[in-house]
């Protein structure tokens, strides 16, 4: 019992780590990737981790309140949780309970937390910066919808788990008609999830001063960035699983280097996700808040719901 | 709690490496920002990047001249970003007055009211030489000697007091209330 | 004479009497509570009864009418929803009730409920409806005359119709108990599956189903019949309306699986099914979609604490038409959990809405912020609240909408389940409208010595809370009883896991990950520098200094662009036609007045004579 639940702990603390490490190391892609489109240098690719430890390491910080504080914690306690529920390659501590819903659930819940947080401050652009995130959010919901609709009809399960499983033998999902449509909307629910242009105007940095996190400084907003890199992560890694196929790797006979080379498929996965949303983001302007409820309400939704409607059949 | 003084070259390491600007052009050197910023001379290489936040900035570019109503606006951002921060004044005019030597509203020494790292000369100095003052914040920030925002601690009652000199006391309350009648006006449109 | 089921029944009726007669101030709120909690007690031990027999009958027979009662374990379940939220609301009363009347109505009204949910014919079935509706109509009408009459109007719609429904059922079955109409229903089904003659034709069935769905679809305000509730809702007593919403709105989910147990074999059979679900509950369940949009986005919009909430809870009872709909075993019994979480979070929500108007004495989000600091109980609680409506893990808000949603999507419903996503967004936004506007931001002056919640409303938020937690956490509690309804495991899993074969949810992993995590994160912040407290004006505004008295909050239109978003739908209101059908007929009566019933005596003489001599002619 005591070692099983060390070995647990030992598993989490391991692939908190990982996922920390990687989600960091996604972040300075974003930068650098984004400055050689720009044909500047860019900084180093270690470059987050470096803020992050300089925001940690403020000598003053400010408060407004104790929901200020628990807001941040939540944020990032919350993304812990939904990491913890996706499969990663054969370690996922909790993947028999990593259900669909229950992940994309707990995927935006720590958005909550960051708004509770802001708008706790008072600030007025935070409040602006909030009513944005969250009418962004209410535009998503569509498409996610349908596209977690159409997942979840085509393989007749919810566990997340089992549909990685299911694609290790019959093909990746994006071969199905109905699950690339699903695959296409939510890759454009994706861009939004990541703040990333053109739906990043919940943070319009120079219009309302990045919105929701203006008077995030200091630890609060180190923690953040922990929290913003663990999303990156987990994000990518739940597009990778269903869509992509995910990796269970059982080619060797060690299981460590079955699991080696799982994280290693899964990464590159995980950075192809990625690197469109970055492509994307580089070359687009921002779009207002209701041109991207109208459009999310138009085509991503179309797309979506005909894959749903095509995997209901 | 934790002595985290071994790990402080660590800090300091970042701290430089990590320099978040305040986007607040005071006067006509911000016009000097976009090429330090895009391709041409690219500031992100050394981690620098313009921050809209001043809660979570560490340096405060002062591009050229400053009037008595920017300088209220630059002190009450200067008082938001957290410790440790670093101010980078820019040009002659916050310097010297420079070419406004003799005008009857700007600021000749912007020292006297909030504590400066490191101070570029020129009219206007050249992207090349904000970056060679970018490269001297940063060696004092490693060699600890960029401590402007300690030297406001302890000395705050001294720029507290030319602050007052210039703008009278109170006022920040004076200045808030001045705007009230024209937004009230504004309502009842 | 003195059965259990009665004393459940009459008791809030006999002692709201009492509380209206006496009227002392103290005497008549402790008579009130007793009269909530000594039902509540007889519920609990009839729990143990339930246990060891199917169900509780009692049948009474008033001048030659039998009116029959029945405690089985779907009522059972009902009938807790109305004792725990209907407790609740009546300690919250204690607290913002000034006068017996008001007791008198709202007990009747408890009264009414637990006739609905215990009766067995139904003549019982629509005399307590009745009188849960008068009561309810009571309090409002107290309140507010204009919304009192379009919530009567509706009533008596959905009353003339349930009336209806059962004439004709009566005409043609003979019976009014449910068992001999289920079961002569269920074998006229038969016959039809066999091929011969029918008892009652497909027309029949289509008005039977019609009505009924009129009748209960106004109680659990359905699109398109909700537009008396915002009204209705806002315009009582806030506690009283964690009972109005939290359970009267029950009454008409009831109804709508009533419609499911007398009828639904017949109507299966002469429908069809549309997929996997039933034609007509298709129906049910789509309306209840369009509810859930329609009344999220309008909650969305609104600009008055309760009119909000007033919204929300349309939207919510949404969701549990939906899984009424769809109309699988695992669906209902979604349903009935969304009924329950339901109950418990919105009764919360409007305890609070209660507390709030009766210490600040305001109801517009105008007039409200940063009241966190000045109610730190209220807020707590709110706190929980919020996170049960937004469906945040693990809370009892979740756990019903993950078994509804995966018993939507599991029929292969896909344009619902796109629905009810869409819903669970809306319900993120409209509560965080709520929280920056009210608890979060700058204070108005005004509000700067506002109290925080008497004793008595802190204990029924407290009770509604807690069960918030638990049902959440350990959601088996609820599964089993309701596995109990359908008599196997439906829901399997243990007391803390739910599993339904193609999905599982166990609230307490993640209560222990979700700790784990925000432990995490605490230890960082508190590795980091002390921290130090700023005011509300001491935040970035582009430099410029504030005072408290500029407007730092974004107080109204908080959601504009939504607004501009939906521009062109908005301007589609049901409200809006059927007062336009309202002014038409009242123009037609005024016009009838001027030159038909002038009040000239020969006129009439004329009338009368020219109607003679058409009869007559007729051959009369």
């Amino acid at each position: 019992m005591i070692t099983s639940m060390i070995g647990i702990a030992l598993k989490a603390f391991l692939i908190l780590l990982y996922a920390t490490f990687v989600g960091f190391m996604f972040m300075g892609i974003i930068r650098i990737v984004t400055a050689r489109i720009h044909r500047r240098v860019g900084p180093p690719i270690y470059q987050p981790i470096l803020d992050t430890i300089k925001l940690l390491s403020k000598k003053s910080n400010i408060t407004h309140g104790l929901i200020y504080d628990f807001g941040v914690l939540y944020a990032l306690g919350a993304t812990i949780l939904a990491l913890m529920f996706i499969p990663l390659g054969s370690i996922s501590i909790l993947r028999a309970y990593g259900d669909l819903i229950l992940i994309t659930f707990l995927l935006e819940i720590p958005m909550l937390g960051i708004m509770f947080a802001a708008m706790s401050s008072g600030n007025p652009w935070a409040g602006l910066g909030s009513q944005r995130a969250l009418l962004t959010l209410l535009a998503v919901q569509v498409p996610l919808g349908f596209a977690i609709v159409a997942l979840a009809e085509f393989y007749d399960t919810f566990s997340t788990y089992q549909i990685v499983m299911a694609q290790q033998t019959a093909g990746w999902s994006i071969t199905y008609l109905p699950l690339l449509l699903a695959a296409v909307a939510y890759d454009i629910v994706l861009q939004a999830m990541f703040g990333k242009e053109p739906f990043d105007i919940m943070i319009a940095p120079g219009e309302i001063s990045l919105g929701p996190m203006v008077e995030f400084g200091g630890k609060h907003m180190g923690i953040l960035q922990i929290q913003h890199a663990i999303a990156l992560f987990a994000e990518t890694l739940f597009f990778s699983n269903i869509f992509l196929g995910g990796a269970v790797v059982t080619a060797f006979a060690s299981s460590i280097l079955n699991t080696l080379a799982s994280l290693g498929i899964l990464l590159i996965k995980q950075l192809a996700v990625l690197l469109i949303a970055i492509f994307i983001g580089a070359i687009f302007p921002r779009f207002t808040i209701d041109q991207a409820a109208r459009f999310y309400w138009k085509w991503p939704t179309i797309i979506a719901a005909a894959g749903a409607i095509l995997a209901a059949l | 709690m934790v002595d985290w003084r071994l790990f402080e070259p660590l800090f300091e390491f970042a701290r430089k490496r990590s320099l978040w600007i305040v986007s607040f052009c005071t006067g006509c050197g911000g016009i000097e920002m976009p090429p330090l910023m895009t391709s041409r001379y690219d500031l992100e290489r050394f981690g620098m990047m313009a921050n809209p936040a001043p809660r979570m900035a560490d340096l405060f570019l002062i591009t050229g001249y400053v009037t008595p109503k920017t300088l209220k606006r630059i002190i009450i951002t200067y008082e938001l970003q957290p410790d440790p921060k670093y101010v980078m004044a820019h040009g002659s005019c916050p310097l010297n007055g420079g070419v406004y030597w003799d005008s009857y509203n700007a600021i000749k020494h912007l020292d006297k009211y909030i504590p400066v790292d490191v101070v570029i000369a020129g009219c206007m100095p050249r992207p090349e030489a904000v970056m060679d003052g970018i490269n001297k914040i940063m060696e004092m920030i490693e060699n600890g000697t960029a401590d402007s925002w300690k030297r406001y601690k302890e000395n705050y009652e001294w720029y507290k007091k030319n602050q007052d000199e210039l703008f009278g006391e109170g006022w920040r309350e004076r200045e808030a209330r001045r705007w009230i009648p024209w937004l009230m006006d504004k309502k009842e449109e | 004479m003195i059965n259990e089921l009665m004393i459940i029944i009459f008791t809030p009726l006999i002692t709201g009497v009492i509380a209206w007669l006496l009227d002392i101030k103290g005497l008549r709120e402790g008579i009130s509570i007793l009269g909530a909690a000594v039902p509540l007690a007889y519920l609990i031990q009839a729990h143990q009864t339930l246990t060891s027999q199917p169900s509780i009958q009692y049948s009474i027979v008033i001048s030659g009418f039998k009116f029959e009662f029945l405690l089985y374990h779907l009522s059972w379940i009902f009938a807790m929803i109305a004792g725990v939220v209907g407790f609740a609301a009546v300690l919250g009363m204690a607290s913002t009730t000034k006068d017996s009347y008001e007791w008198l109505f709202a007990l009747m009204s408890l009264t009414g409920v637990y006739g609905i949910f215990l009766a067995d014919d139904l003549i019982s079935f629509f005399i307590f409806w009745e009188i849960m509706t008068f009561g309810s109509f009571m309090m409002v009408l107290k309140y507010n005359r204009k919304a009192s009459l379009k919530y009567f109007l509706l009533s008596v719609l959905g009353a003339y119709s349930m009336l209806l429904a059962i004439g004709i059922l009566y005409a043609k079955v003979g019976a009014l108990d449910f068992t001999t109409i289920q079961q002569t229903l269920y074998q006229d089904a038969m016959r039809g599956v066999l091929g011969t003659n029918t008892l009652l034709s497909r027309n029949d069935m289509l008005l039977i189903f019609g009505l009924f769905l009129i009748a209960f679809g106004v109680k659990a305000g359905m699109f398109p019949l909700h537009v008396w509730a915002p009204d209705a809702y806002s315009e009582t007593n806030q506690s009283y309306t964690a009972m109005f919403s939290g359970v009267l709105s029950k009454a008409g989910v009831y109804g709508m699986l009533v419609i499911y147990i007398l009828l639904g074999t017949r109507l299966m059979y002469q429908f069809g099914r549309i997929g996997a679900a039933p034609k007509f509950g298709y129906v049910i369940a789509f309306l209840g979609g369009i509810t859930i949009i329609v009344g999220g986005l309008l909650a969305a919009l609104q600009e008055d604490i309760r009119k909000l909430f007033a919204y929300s809870s349309i939207s919510q009872v949404g969701y549990i038409l939906v899984g009424i709909g769809v109309g699988s075993a695992l669906s209902i019994e979604a349903a009935i959990y969304h009924a329950i979480s339901h109950a418990l979070f919105k009764g919360l929500f409007f305890l609070i809405v209660a507390t709030i108007v009766l210490r600040t004495g305001k109801t517009e989000f105008k007039d409200m912020g940063g009241l966190a600091e000045k109610m730190p109980i209220t807020f707590a609680m709110t706190f929980v609240a919020i996170l049960s409506l937004a469906g945040i893990p693990p809370l009892v808000g979740f756990a019903s909408k993950w078994l509804l949603f995966e018993a939507v999507i599991h029929e292969n419903m896909p344009i619902l389940g796109g629905m009810i996503f869409f819903g669970s967004a809306i319900g993120f936004v409209y509560l965080i409208r709520f929280t920056y506007a009210v608890w979060f931001g700058q204070r108005p002056t005004d509000l700067d010595d506002t109290k925080d919640t008497p004793i008595p409303l802190a204990i029924a938020m407290g009770i509604l809370a807690l069960l918030n937690v638990v049902f959440g956490i350990a959601p088996g509690l609820v599964a089993t009883e309701l596995n109990k309804i359908f008599g196997k495991e439906i829901i399997k899993g243990t007391i803390w896991e739910l599993n339904i074969g193609f999905g599982r949810y166990n609230g307490l992993l993640i209560t222990i990950w979700l700790v784990t995590g925000i432990v995490i994160a605490g230890i960082i912040y508190f590795l980091g520098a002390k921290v130090r407290r700023v005011p509300v004006t001491d935040t970035y505004q582009g430099g410029n200094p504030v005072t408290m008295e500029y407007n730092l909050t974004i107080r109204r239109n908080f959601f504009l662009p939504l607004k501009e978003t939906l521009a062109f739908w908005l301007r589609i209101s049901f409200d809006r036609l059927y007062q336009d059908i309202g002014r038409w007929v009242e123009d037609l009566a005024e016009t009838l007045r001027n030159y038909i019933y002038n009040g000239n005596v020969q006129a009439y003489a004329w009338y009368l004579a020219i109607i003679l001599l058409i009869l007559a002619l007729w051959g009369v």
